[in-house]
């Protein structure tokens, strides 16, 4: 029987190499292109989806291993993309070329829903892994702190 | 049919097209003189596009290229203002590579020096003939009507007409010959905060990057390339290669000997781009390295720095400064060395090419869709303009993707093949085939009077400059290089200056802020160790250093730059820094570049090796401002690139290559680095000019010098603490 997995909500089946990174099976074979290419290794965090809610780096994590799993991107975060990261996200103007961001909220969404009130420190340890070369990262870090407020407020 | 309006139409996922029938096409009035004749047609293409829709929607071209920096926000939201339209109602378009949108290469942060005052004119074009369309109905004059958030309003009786009405008799009015632009007080968008436009898409992951572009039937590509510059291809064999299920082939690409073509190298053919990265590895690949593979960046640092420590080529001149240094009450001297950096940006270089007989076919990432047209057209032997090029947001560019030797492999293993093809680079293709930030290194002497005044300014400068590019026999950077050594403002009345041997051995190419880099770091720390030699507060010896100016021509742009810098002095606390704790400090630096004036002030904490930069006040002067918020993000992100390239990022070549791979090994800022930046924009009304670069410049020199305000340690090398790659 053939293998799948469900992403954003939906049953796909697994047809391709076992070893292909979940990256790629998401860009080139089901073209969700919202999730990005940048090391391939596992370095700078573009590539960030949630398996069953964990963030994790789709550059280096075979499709063999997700066998079904429950994978979230940015494309599923949110109904209607407004979860209170993309929110905060829009009301502090954060992305400059955007290219990252989507990894870097859905590396935050993973961590906020584990540490709902952080301290600034515990949003820099979480967030290290995620790369930002046009540098918003200040911008981010409050986007962060906005969003847990809201969620928060709605808890 | 044409294929470039089936793919775009049809085709391309997350492009969308305007439906409806536009209905008013705006050129600017030198365009219309262009088209009755007054003007050749050659003498101005400058041309932006406004589309009107019968139901008001309005679309508003951009022709400079998006990486990230705001441009197709900025100058879209000019046309907007001056036409009274209300942003609610205004989408964006990225404009495809075509002249009628004026110089589209994008670079040297002169998008909106350039293009403000085309794009409001086009926009107050546009205006003056909807008004006359609504005259025309109401049958009164234009003076008694008015433009009010996408309405033409009648003055006497308060009626009103939308836009997508009028729009259809607009298209038949006369176009002014010099539309009015509106007063500073009157703008609705200019200099605010504006939200970028395409924000929401972002956050969402429906942003369409150059990366993502899909076409039926396309294949993917990947490439590993010659290590050396100037070799060549000695030995291949495919055969794992192409054992490997889905890949369909394996393309030589010769390097392609102009400054913008291929290096170089073998590419890989398959179903998708995860095939082809594990294929690429597969290939059994020997090179011919030539003349290049000496190339020791260790070495050829310390070469440089004999170099500027001895006498070279005059290229400026003036006063006598032999005689300067012969009466001196004290001399100074030091030298400041920098490496190369590699851009990086979060994109790796990616496009689709598709080359048929009779069309050929790009997107890309670019900064630059006309070099692509130039360079596909002579690769291919075809007239440059019927090479399409859709111009795709770029993930980052900072100077990398004005170069399209990315596009052009894609465009040889298209034309091999017969096929579409995405071409992506791997991150390390990426880090080890770059057109590289200058290595480089400068030495000044400067002299003394009693006073403490400088009287004599002695500058060498030695790195491969980007003239290399296009001259690779060139010995030594030209005198135009060094123009902002000569031109700077330090008012010097001695002052010679330099140019020392050094020949390129890589690609040298423009980096966030180019040179700017390195001439910021050694004019702004020489004036602090100056400064300390001369027992005097930082902050009164450079003002001193540019009252010192006594050229005529240079006295406004010495009040900018010292009002900028005295708006970081007072803001960071500077007046109050005796009472800081210990092993904390205050540093300041002033640069020029690019038409702006930027000051830095950078407060450290220093704990023996460690270097902790608690807060940066920036201050720009950058004329008018198109987007307040804008405009702030520029700033920030020039810290964090000054940050990188200050403490850590640097290329290393060992025996002609590239030796770092990836970010493990090109240590580029991280979060937990971020320092608390307060960004300070001037309110001016000088015309606007360079946002994008002039930032970067000044944030390591002031980092120098906060370092040793903290701890008495003075870094002259850039970066301060390399990794050992």
């Amino acid at each position: 029987m053939q293998q799948s997995m469900i992403i954003n909500g939906k049953k796909h089946e697994i047809d391709v190499d076992g070893d292909m990174p979940l990256l790629w099976f998401l860009r080139d074979r089901l073209e969700f292109t919202g999730t990005k290419f940048g090391c391939g290794s596992g370095l700078c965090g573009a590539c960030t989806v949630h398996v069953n809610g964990q963030a994790i780096r789709s550059c280096v994590t075979p499709v063999s291993s997700l066998v079904d799993q429950k994978i979230t991107t940015i494309e599923g975060l949110s109904e209607n993309g407004d979860h209170p990261l993309q929110q905060a996200w829009l009301n502090n103007n954060v992305p400059q070329c955007g290219y990252c961001q989507a990894g870097q909220i859905m590396n935050a969404a993973s961590f906020l829903a584990i540490n709902a009130a952080p301290t600034e420190q515990e949003i820099d340890t979480a967030m290290q892994g995620n790369i930002c070369r046009c540098g918003t990262y200040q911008r981010i870090k409050k986007a962060i702190t906005e969003a847990a407020d809201t969620l928060s407020k709605e808890a | 049919m044409n294929i470039s309006n089936v793919s775009r139409r049809n085709f391309l996922k997350g492009a969308s097209i305007a439906t409806g029938g536009l209905v008013i096409s705006v050129a600017l009035p030198a365009n219309a003189l262009a088209e009755k004749g007054i003007l050749p047609k050659s003498s101005t293409t400058l041309n932006a596009f406004i589309h009107l829709e019968e139901n008001g929607d309005t679309v508003i071209y951009c022709g400079r290229c998006e990486m990230g920096q705001g441009i197709s926000t900025a100058l879209p939201s000019a046309v907007a203002d001056e036409m009274e339209a209300d942003w609610q109602r205004v989408s964006v378009k990225q404009g495809d590579a075509d002249e009628k949108f004026g110089p589209q290469a994008t670079g040297g942060s002169a998008s909106i020096r350039v293009m403000y005052q085309p794009m409001r004119e086009a926009g107050a074009t546009a205006k003056a003939m909807l008004i006359a369309a609504a005259a025309k109905v109401w049958k009164t004059s234009p003076e008694n009507c008015f433009a009010q958030s996408h309405f033409v309003i009648n003055k006497s009786n308060q009626q009103r007409l939308g836009y997508g009405e009028l729009a259809s008799i607009a298209a038949n009015m006369p176009v002014p010959e010099k539309p009015i632009l509106k007063k500073k007080n009157d703008f609705n968008y200019i200099g605010k905060k504006l939200p970028r436009h395409d924000q929401g898409e972002v956050v969402v992951g429906k942003r369409i990057y150059g990366v993502d572009t899909k076409l039926p039937g396309l294949k993917y590509a990947a490439i590993v390339h010659c290590p050396v510059l100037g070799g060549s291809l000695k030995s291949l064999d495919k055969t794992d290669a192409m054992k490997v299920k889905g890949v369909s082939g394996v393309v030589e690409i010769p390097r392609f000997d102009i400054p913008f073509g291929s290096i170089g190298g073998v590419a890989v053919v398959a179903d998708n781009s995860w095939t082809a990265q594990q294929a690429v590895k597969k290939l059994k690949v020997e090179w011919n390295l030539g003349e290049n593979a000496v190339y020791n960046t260790k070495e050829y640092k310390q070469q440089l720095v004999t170099n500027v420590e001895k006498p070279s080529t005059l290229t400026s001149e003036r006063g006598d400064l032999d005689n300067a240094f012969k009466t001196a009450k004290n001399k100074v001297s030091a030298t400041y060395t920098g490496g190369h950096l590699s851009h990086a940006p979060m994109e790796p270089n990616a496009s689709v090419v598709w080359v048929q007989k009779d069309s050929c076919e790009v997107w890309a990432s670019t900064q630059s869709p006309v070099d692509i047209q130039k360079v596909l057209g002579q690769y291919l032997k075809r007239d440059p303009k019927d090479i399409v090029v859709h111009v795709a947001m770029a993930g980052g560019a900072f100077g990398r993707k004005f170069k399209c030797d990315y596009v052009h492999e894609a465009a040889v293993i298209s034309a091999k093949t017969g096929l579409p093809i995405q071409l992506i680079w791997s991150r390390e293709e990426d880090m080890r085939t770059g057109y590289y930030h200058s290595i480089n290194a400068q030495h000044i002497e400067a002299s003394m009077d009693e006073e403490g005044n400088v009287t004599g300014w002695l500058h060498r400068a030695a790195f491969p400059s980007i003239g290399s590019l296009f001259n690779p026999a060139l010995e030594r950077a030209s005198k135009d290089s060094l123009a902002e050594v000569t031109n700077h403002l330090f008012g010097v009345e001695n002052f010679r200056a330099e140019s020392g041997d050094a020949k390129a051995h890589t690609r040298i190419g423009w980096y966030r802020a180019v040179y700017a880099i390195f001439y910021g770091f050694a004019f702004g720390t020489f004036a602090d160790e100056l400064a300390q030699k001369s027992g005097k507060d930082t902050l009164s010896f450079i003002n001193q250093l540019f009252d010192n100016n006594k050229n005529e021509a240079q006295q406004a742009q010495v009040q900018r730059a010292k009002d900028v810098l005295a708006i970081v002095a007072n803001k960071s606390g500077w007046h109050k820094r005796s009472n800081l704790p210990k092993g904390q400090g205050i540093g300041l630096a002033v640069h020029y570049s690019f038409q702006s004036y930027v000051a830095m002030a950078v407060h450290v904490e220093v704990n023996g090796d460690d270097i902790k930069v608690l807060n940066v006040d920036c201050a720009i002067d950058c004329g008018q401002v198109l987007n307040l918020d804008g405009a702030t993000a520029q700033m920030e992100g020039a810290v964090v690139m000054g940050m990188s390239l200050a403490l850590s990022t640097e290329i290393t070549f060992k025996d002609g290559a590239v030796v770092n791979s990836n970010f493990h090994d090109y240590p580029v800022m991280r979060i937990t680095d971020m320092p608390n930046v307060n960004v300070h924009i001037t309110d001016s009304d000088e015309n606007p000019t360079g946002l994008g670069e002039p930032g970067v410049a000044p944030f390591a020199p002031a980092l120098s010098n906060a370092v040793f305000a903290a701890a008495g340690k003075r870094y002259r090398d850039l970066p301060f603490k390399p990794l050992a790659v």
